[in-house]
Formats: C-alpha cells, sequence, structure tokens
C-alpha cells in the first residue's frame, strides 16, 4: 500500500459556536502525509492545530471535508487500533503497574488485529507483538516497571504514555503538545529517546507543539498554522540528517530553519494584525 | 539507592534526581517520600505521650464530669459504675441484640449497595435513565427516612424485613451518588486515549471507569457503615412489638426507667460503629493502595 498516503485531510472545515461569536477553528485545511514521516503542526494558540489533531485522530468530526488514513475514515482506522495517541498529559491509570498501564491497550478491542489486515494488507505488524518489557527498558523504565504511575517523575510518565502508544505499533501517531508540561532538560531528553524509538519502527507521526526548535528538531516536514481562521500558511521540509543528536544545535543550518519557521510564523502572524 | 537510607537524606535525594532527570535513565526512580518516611513515623508515633496524652487526658475529664453529672442530678445520667456492672452482668443480653442489629444493619447495607452500584453503573451509561433516576433520589434522600419506618412497619411487620428496608434506603444515596460521580470523573485524556483504539463501552467500564470509582465508593462506605446501624435502630424503634434488637433494647429500657441499660446499650452501639468504620479503614487501605488517601 505504498501508494496511499498515512495521512489524507482534504478541506476539512470545522467552526465552534453559532453566529456572530463563532469561531472558525479549521477553514478548508488540506494536508497529505506520506507514510513514515515525521510531521509537526506549529502555530500560535487558536490555530486550530489540536483541532486538526483531535480530528485527525477520530476524536471529532469535521462539519465539513474528508479525511483518510491509509485509505479509510478514522472511525475505521480506529476500530482497527491503526492509530495511537500521546496526548499532553501521561492519562496512565493510577491504579496499574507501568507495565499494566502500556499492555492495557492489547487486551482491549482485540477484534482489531483482523480489521487492521485488512485495511493495511499486512498482518505482520500485529501478528508479532511487541515485547513491552523490552520497550520499556530502551525507554529507560527497565527499573520502573512495576512501579505505579504515582511513584514516578513527570518525565518518566509521560515516556510510559510514549511507549502505551509505541508499543500498538500505530500506522499514525499522534501526539498533542506531549512535552510542553516538562521541564527543558527532561524535554531534550525525552526528544531524543522518542526519536530513537521512531528510528527503530518508522511510523507515520503527527507531532503538535508550540516550540520551534521542537519541531525543526523532530520533523522531516513542519505545518506552519495561523489563527482566525485557523489555517495551514505553509509547509516547510526540514532536509537535516538523521539521527539528529546534540551535535545538530551547534550546527548553523539547524538555526537557519529555526529562523525560517520562527520567520513564516511572524509573518502569519502580521498579516492578520494588518 | 539501596533500599535502607537515612530519612534525612531521603528527599535530599529527590530534589536532586528531578532536576538531573534526564541523566537517569535506566536507573530506580526515588520513591516519593512518604513510602518511606510514612510508615515508621506512623507506627512509633504511638510511643510519644504527646500523641495520646491529650486524648487520655479528655476521656479522664469525661468521665470526671459525667460522674459528678450523675451524682447531682441521677435521672440525667446514670453512674458509670452501674452502666459497667449492667453490661458485665448481662453481656449476653448485649451481645445477643448487638447481633441482631449487626445483622439486619449488613444485610441492609449489602442491599443497599448491590442497589446503588448497579443503579450507578446503568445511569452512567444511559443519559435518560440517569435524567429519570436522579430526581427520585434527591427526594428520597431529603425526605426524612424516620418517618418512613412506621409505614415500613406496617407493610412489612415486625420482622426483620422493615430494619432491612430501612438501613438499605439509608445506605442508598451516598453509594449511588458517589459512584456515579466516580463513573463519570474519569479524566478526557484518557478517555481519549481509549477512544482511538476503540474501546467498547463494556472494556471502558470494566477497566477504566469502576477502578476510577473506588476510591468515590469507599469515600461513601466510610459515611454507610455507621449511617446502616442508625438505619436498623431507627426501625427497632418504631416497630412498638418487635422483641429484639439494641434499638428494642433502648425503648424498652428507657420506658421502665432503666437508665443503666439504655447507656450500655448506646455504648455498644457505638463501639460497633467504631469497629466497623475501622473494617471499612482496613479494607480501603488494601483496595486503595495507590490512592492518595490510603496514605493519609
Amino acid at each position: 500500500m505504498t501508494g496511499t498516503p498515512a495521512l489524507e485531510l482534504r478541506s476539512v472545515h470545522r467552526t465552534y459556536g453559532f453566529g456572530p461569536s463563532a469561531t472558525i477553528a479549521l477553514d478548508d485545511v488540506g494536508l497529505t502525509v506520506p507514510a513514515g514521516r515525521f510531521v509537526s503542526l506549529i502555530g500560535p494558540s487558536g490555530c486550530g492545530k489540536s483541532t486538526l489533531l483531535r480530528i485527525a485522530a477520530g476524536l471529532e468530526e469535521p462539519d465539513h471535508g474528508e479525511i483518510r488514513l491509509h485509505g479509510v475514515p478514522p472511525a475505521r482506522a480506529c476500530a482497527a487500533k491503526m492509530i495511537g495517541l500521546v496526548p499532553q498529559s501521561p492519562a496512565l491509570l493510577p491504579w496499574l503497574s507501568v507495565l499494566k498501564n502500556v499492555t492495557l491497550p492489547h487486551r482491549i478491542n482485540k477484534r482489531a488485529a483482523r480489521r487492521r489486515e485488512r485495511i493495511t494488507g499486512s498482518g505482520e505488524r500485529t501478528t508479532n507483538a511487541p515485547d513491552m518489557r523490552q520497550l520499556l527498558v530502551k525507554a529507560g523504565l527497565g527499573e520502573a516497571m512495576d512501579k505505579l504511575p504515582a511513584e514516578l517523575s513527570g518525565g518518566m510518565r509521560q515516556r510510559a504514555a510514549i511507549v502505551r502508544a509505541f508499543g500498538l505499533r500505530p500506522d499514525v501517531l499522534v501526539m498533542d503538545e506531549p512535552f510542553s508540561a516538562l521541564d527543558e532538560f527532561t524535554r531534550e531528553s525525552l526528544q531524543d529517546q522518542l526519536l530513537d524509538l521512531w528510528d527503530e519502527l518508522k511510523t507515520t507521526v503527527l507531532f503538535v507543539t508550540h516550540s520551534v526548535s521542537e519541531a525543526v528538531r523532530l520533523s522531516d516536514t513542519v505545518v506552519v498554522m495561523a489563527p482566525r481562521p485557523g489555517r495551514i500558511v505553509d509547509t516547510i521540509e526540514i532536509d537535516l540528517p538523521r539521527p539528529r543528536n546534540d551535535r545538530l544545535f551547534a550546527e548553523r543550518r539547524f538555526h537557519e530553519y529555526e529562523d525560517l519557521v520562527r520567520d513564516r510564523l511572524h509573518s502569519a502572524w502580521h498579516r492578520e494584525a494588518a | 539507592m539501596s533500599g535502607v537510607r537515612e530519612v534525612g537524606e531521603v528527599s535530599e535525594m529527590t530534589v536532586v534526581d528531578a532536576r538531573t532527570e534526564h541523566a537517569t535513565v535506566g536507573r530506580p526512580p526515588v520513591e516519593p517520600s512518604r513510602y518511606s518516611l510514612r510508615h515508621p513515623r506512623s507506627r512509633i508515633a504511638w510511643v510519644r505521650p504527646a500523641i495520646w496524652a491529650p486524648f487520655v487526658l479528655m476521656v479522664a475529664v469525661l468521665a470526671l464530669l459525667w460522674h459528678w453529672g450523675a451524682e447531682k442530678l441521677p435521672y440525667l445520667l446514670p453512674p458509670l459504675s452501674d452502666i459497667g456492672h449492667s453490661l458485665s452482668s448481662d453481656l449476653g443480653y448485649y451481645t445477643g441484640n448487638a447481633m441482631v442489629t449487626l445483622g439486619e444493619a449488613t444485610a441492609g447495607l449489602a442491599t443497599g449497595f448491590a442497589a446503588a452500584f448497579v443503579l450507578a453503573v446503568l445511569t452512567s451509561e444511559l443519559p435518560p435513565l440517569r435524567r429519570a433516576v436522579m430526581p427520585i433520589a434527591v427526594v428520597l434522600n431529603v425526605t426524612p427516612l424516620v418517618a418512613i419506618a412506621p409505614a415500613l412497619v406496617v407493610a412489612f411487620g415486625f420482622g426483620p424485613t422493615p430494619k432491612l428496608v430501612i438501613a438499605a434506603l439509608i445506605c442508598f444515596f451516598p453509594i449511588f451518588i458517589n459512584v456515579s460521580a466516580g463513573l463519570r470523573s474519569v479524566p478526557q485524556q484518557v478517555l481519549q486515549v481509549y477512544r482511538t483504539i476503540d474501546a467498547s463501552r463494556a472494556e471502558l467500564l470494566w477497566h477504566v471507569r469502576v477502578p476510577n470509582a473506588l476510591p468515590y465508593l469507599f469515600a461513601a462506605l466510610r459515611i454507610v457503615f455507621p449511617l446502616s446501624i442508625v438505619g436498623a435502630v431507627v426501625a427497632e424503634m418504631s416497630a412498638a412489638g418487635s422483641a429484639r434488637g439494641l434499638g428494642t433494647a433502648i425503648s424498652v429500657a428507657s420506658s421502665m426507667n432503666q437508665l443503666p441499660v439504655v447507656y450500655a446499650s448506646i455504648a455498644v452501639l457505638a463501639v460497633m460503629g467504631v469497629l466497623l468504620l475501622l473494617a471499612v479503614t482496613l479494607v480501603e487501605r488494601r483496595v486503595l493502595h495507590w490512592h492518595d488517601s490510603a496514605h493519609d
């Protein structure tokens, strides 16, 4: 199924409220993401990036427009467990150990495997259930496996949430500002680990952020959005080598990309103000 | 990072680890201080007079006041020694009646609990049912159950049934309201995670909503366990012809001016209430070991 894009949105509209107080969260948004790409959505608050993400993940319906994940609408993708969600907070269940938290999704909706085979055409990904213990060790949670979420630091909890989503081997991984509540050191270490895991599983990622350097560091493509009405103003391909490690920060090209994204955000902002 | 640590050291190390989080990958996290500190401290707490002395002093003062009051006004309070004598000489009478009352209370509690829990689950899953049931439940709650008791005695006779019904009714509302709140208070982002993998309502209920409601349930049980005794006693007192139970014992004894028996029965009821509360607390610590309330 190489020809079908992992994610495709066509003229998606979403308005909140009625009459004069209505806000247009998304106005005629179109986006095509080929499989295996890491795409970030960036923009000021109110630009509809989170709405776009929720619509892509099947958590919200658009007013009109079309959404396809590997050729199927979000509801079918959810039913086939093709989507992994990492929300802003870790959203772990406080009564389950870390290991049980990350394995619970495997015990839910077991019929999804067959549906997924029919859609993506390969049962390969789902037949060998990933060894969650191994994945936890890889994420640095080997010692924390049997602990309760309350016994972990914020960074470790968010890592557990990422492992939970990766463990599904999702066709599309959807992340909604997953690092925004963390301190800078923790955030950078988690970005590293996210890239490590992603490198291994090569899934398509839709990543919402409001940090320019985070977007440039992680992504293949940065989608710049602007508010009132929420829309896509630019799409910037980040042509930096991978793996991207700490040395990247010292590189001039990294900062050029940062400046470029910042510049596009500003010009969208000023055009609106004018 | 061994298991044995100095008390003062722990909190300091927690701070250090939080700051250098990125460097501690793969190392065991420092346990929050409550796990290492609270238990040893609470165990030694009862050795220190500063902890128990105020309570003992208060009891002594109350006993003195009681003694003084009983001497001045014999019809206000019986002497404590008479109560003790009545308790020790008729122990079988009190325990026998206590078991009757306890049986009615726990049977009512079990009934009320089952009804409230099932209805809470149903109403949380079916909003129209919730809108139908909730107003009735609220009206039931504000109706003084003492007023219903005589009518139930007329309806069900002097046997255990009206006592069970009153105890069940009194237990129903707190459990129903709390469990309903617990089932519906799952954080939005948790629900979103499980919605993206298309978890069924039954799966969501079993794996997420019901465990989430457990702390709420136990908060209700702490209220309702002692309340169930209130229900049973009220029903016993309303049924003029009933023969057994501490409520009956109290109304019979007070009609014959046997104040020591009245207060001995009241003391037994109080002890029963304390024991029930203790039982709930023990079970709660077991079941809710993951919840903050278990560490208070």
